[in-house]
């Protein structure tokens, strides 16, 4: 059959775009709470006092006056990443690794001047990479070490672990892995790999590409039912804990590994997309309907993520 | 909770309200919810502009009257300062409206609103009175000589019969081929213009005619001038001709607005007087028309309808009210089937445009724009320019590709590229810079999917649009607009599964 009905979705819970919009994302994501989420730096400093991990802030440029002291302010860094607060889909992230003499590296090895870096500093303070094209400020932060124990799950660049929260309750988890198809993006509809995790155990459950099943990575050929994330507790702990700084209760919170520093959350989400419930074989909305007598317990984040560890599990 | 109720309610009393309005138009006004019935009622505004001395003013128009067999009636001003008063005739038939003001200066402007439809039997009509001397025009010289022999030509190739009589001289007239002819023509505003000489001539050659003025009432427009006719009595009835193309004309859509040497219209207390006339047609149950045209003062919801806007501003609103149904178009397609478009409502601005160009036509237009832009936009993205700049060059690019296709059209003699200055310049901008950005951001495959979404729902817009069923619906019953506003609403609050989404899911429920 080409088309399900709405009837066996229900059944597995699918929750639609519609009713992300209408119920999800309406009923519980005030909208004067977006800019928590939607303003990186007011994120972090958010994540920051309430003594979540999260990549170190060096500094923030805030004024064109701020970009002419970039070079005394820097001089002590060797590797950092340089994003828009407001950005939106990855645009304007600018990541420094090392440097070689006046000039710095990019990953690829490429070179960037000094002054190539403040042009995109200060195009980022016009607002070349926000949304709407309104005034910006560019944060500066640490690069994270990435821990090795994902490599070769993905085709370029590493993994990070998204994870859906409602009403701060971890409900799923996914990681997107990137290929050649998908042209190293993590972009799902362009073919990038969705790869469900177990909300008890951190381990693989499913992965699909573009829509189906697939057990090995298209390109690396590694098996992604060895994939599994260490120290999930961690990850699962720190997400949830993101609800107490945002209060919205339908959120996505994106967790990378550091090598040293463990668990750090990148970035937040407040419309978190739907793909993640064909990755994981469930519909969300089993998840809620779970969640729901548990709200108003008052519960703490690690009694959240007891509760969902325990009623969340899908694989032994 | 609380919100679900209020919506439910609001819902529920847009939807008593709106359609309780329209079945009581159409049960107790007689308005047609189907375009094809019998009666078209006209509706006729005459506007007259002048400017005003500073002292009193009376102004005078002459009213439509009842001919063939079109009824005027429920003669009305609309919205005016003025003091009106009708005058009648001895049958109780409005001649002409009056409107008076004690003092009034600079440009003044009196709308004056008439109704017609036409009735399925003739109206009778009094046979003139017999050709008098005071009928004859009295010429001088080489007129008088010229007028005879004319007249003796036209009796001698057409005999008695009076339309063949009038046919003959207009033929001649109209050629002015003959010397005779020439001296007539030459002097014909000593004796009242062409017209009159016309009606001189036949009166002399036994036959009674008479000037008209009137309107055919056949399109909707505006600015319109009254078309001058002759009527000549066959003997039976009054027949329409045309004495620029001798032809004779059916008296089924004329109103007759102005017969005979009766003036048209007088302005007393200012100069640079004009008139011009805007008609619009509606549609009425034959039974119901009077009650519809005759009764709308007293019914006060057609007094809030647009009914009661100047005419020329109601064909405005015939566009505008299909509007809201685009965009009920849209919201369907995006939120219960689940097609991407590319930006909200720049699909019923294109099937706007498509009104105009024809659909094939505007499709091809705008995928020549869409995609020349596409490719110029393509260079700006190495420029790292900001937003408003970067869509000011784009929006450079797009009036110069309208000027490019215009150009190139005439040239080679094709007009129809014109109709690309139909497009909206900014939405077409936006269209190719959201476009550059999706296919840089996420690849040629979302411009295809989004580019077609916007294309394929614009079309389905565009078919509504042109829908003359809806289009009818919408006009004549604007309140049907709330009831359209509660399923926008229903809709906003629907949250189950788009169509697509039946598709997306469908690997999830296909092992379960």
């Amino acid at each position: 059959m080409f088309l399900t009905t709405p009837g066996r979705l229900n059944k597995v819970g699918v929750v639609g775009m519609n009713k992300r919009n209408v119920v999800c994302i309406a009923r519980n994501n005030p909208r004067h709470l977006y800019p928590r989420v939607d303003n990186k730096l007011q994120t972090k400093i958010l994540a920051r006092d309430a003594g979540i991990k999260v990549p170190n802030l060096i500094g923030v440029v805030k004024t064109q006056g701020h970009v002419r002291e970039l070079k005394d302010f820097l001089a002590e860094d060797k590797a950092f990443v340089i994003k828009p607060a407001k950005g939106s889909g990855g645009k304007g992230i600018l990541v420094i690794t090392d440097r070689a003499g006046e000039d710095y590296l990019k990953p690829s090895g490429e070179r960037v001047s000094h002054q190539e870096l403040c042009k995109h500093a200060s195009n980022t303070l016009s607002g070349l990479f926000s949304l709407g094209g309104n005034n910006d400020v560019a944060m500066i932060e640490e690069l994270v070490d990435f821990d090795p124990v994902f490599d070769g799950f993905s085709y370029q660049g590493v993994p990070d672990i998204r994870i859906i929260l409602y009403k701060g309750y971890p409900v799923m988890a996914m990681t997107r892995l990137s290929t050649k198809d998908s042209d190293g993006k993590a972009n799902l509809h362009q073919g990038a790999v969705g790869l469900g995790i177990d909300i008890r155990t951190g381990k693989a459950l499913k992965a699909i590409q573009h829509g189906r099943p697939v057990t090995h990575h298209p390109d690396t050929e590694k098996e992604f039912r060895n994939f599994h994330v260490p120290k999930w507790s961690e990850f699962l702990e720190l997400s949830s804990r993101c609800y107490e700084i945002t209060e919205l209760g339908y959120l996505g919170a994106d967790i990378v590994l550091d090598a040293k520093k463990g668990a750090l959350v990148l970035e937040l989400n407040a419309r978190p997309g739907l793909a993640i419930q064909m990755a994981n074989g469930i519909g969300m909305q089993t998840r809620f309907d779970a969640v729901e007598p548990e709200v108003g317990k008052n519960r703490s984040p690690e009694e959240r993520v007891a509760f969902s560890q325990k009623h969340f599990g899908m694989t032994q | 909770m609380q919100t679900k109720t209020q919506l439910r309610l609001i819902i529920s009393l847009l939807i008593i309200v709106g359609l309780g309005a329209a079945i009581y138009k159409n049960q107790v006004l007689g308005f047609s919810f189907f375009p094809e019935t019998k009666v078209k009622v006209w509706t006729i505004e005459a506007k007259i502009e002048f400017m005003a001395d500073g002292g009193p003013v009376k102004v005078t128009l002459n009213s439509a009257d009842n001919s063939g067999n079109m009824v005027a009636l429920n003669q009305e001003t609309v919205g005016e300062k003025y003091l009106f008063s009708k005058e009648y005739n001895k049958a109780g038939d409005v001649t002409s409206g009056v409107w008076e003001k004690d003092s009034a200066e600079g440009k003044q402007v009196i709308f004056f609103r008439t109704s017609a439809y036409r009735m399925d039997e003739n109206i009778e009509e009094q046979p003139p009175a017999a050709i008098s001397d005071a009928d004859l025009i009295i010429f001088e010289g080489a007129s008088e000589k010229a007028a005879e022999l004319l007249v003796k030509q036209i009796k001698e190739s057409a005999g008695d019969e009076p339309l063949a009589l009038t046919q003959n001289l207009l033929n001649h007239l109209n050629a002015a081929e003959k010397q005779s002819v020439q001296v007539l023509l030459q002097n014909s505003k000593k004796y009242g213009g062409f017209l009159e000489l016309i009606r001189g001539l036949l009166a002399r050659a036994g036959v009674n005619v008479k000037k008209a003025q009137g309107l055919f009432l056949e399109t909707d427009s505006r600015g319109q001038k009254l078309d001058s006719m002759l009527l000549v009595y066959d003997n039976k009835k009054w027949q329409l001709v045309d004495p620029k193309t001798a032809t004779i004309r059916t008296n089924e859509n004329f109103l007759l607005w102005q017969s005979g040497n009766e003036p048209l219209f007088e302005v007393i207390g200012g100069k640079n007087s004009s008139v011009t006339f805007a008609t619009n047609s509606s549609k009425v149950f034959a039974s119901k028309a009077s009650i519809a045209a005759g009764k709308k003062s007293g019914a006060t919801l057609i007094d809030f309808s647009i009914y009661s806007l100047p005419l020329a501003e109601q064909n405005t609103f015939k566009l505008l009210l299909l509007i809201p149904l685009g965009a009920l178009v849209v919201v369907i397609l995006r939120n219960l089937v689940g097609v991407q478009t590319s930006g909200t409502f720049m699909p019923i601005l294109i099937a706007l445009t498509f009104l105009q160009t024809t659909l094939l036509w505007g499709l091809a237009l705008f995928l020549v724009v869409v995609s020349v832009g596409l490719v110029m936009r393509s260079y700006l993205s190495h420029l790292n320019l900001l937003l408003v700049p970067r869509i000011s060059a784009v929006l450079v690019f797009v009036i110069i590709i309208f000027v490019f296709i215009s150009v190139l059209s005439i040239k080679m003699d094709f007009e129809r590229g014109l109709q690309v200055t139909f497009f909206p310049m900014i939405i077409i901008s936006w269209t190719i810079e959201r476009m550059s950005v999706l296919w840089e951001e996420e690849g040629p495959r979302d411009v295809l999917i989004q580019g077609g979404g916007s294309l394929f729902t614009a079309c389905i817009v565009y078919l509504v649009m042109i829908n003359k069923f809806l289009g009818h619906l919408t006009y004549a019953f604007p309140e049907l607009l709330l009831v359209l506003l509660a399923i926008v609403l229903i809709i906003g609050s629907y949250s189950g599964y788009r169509l697509t989404e039946l598709r997306r899911f469908q690997p999830m429920t296909r092992e379960s």
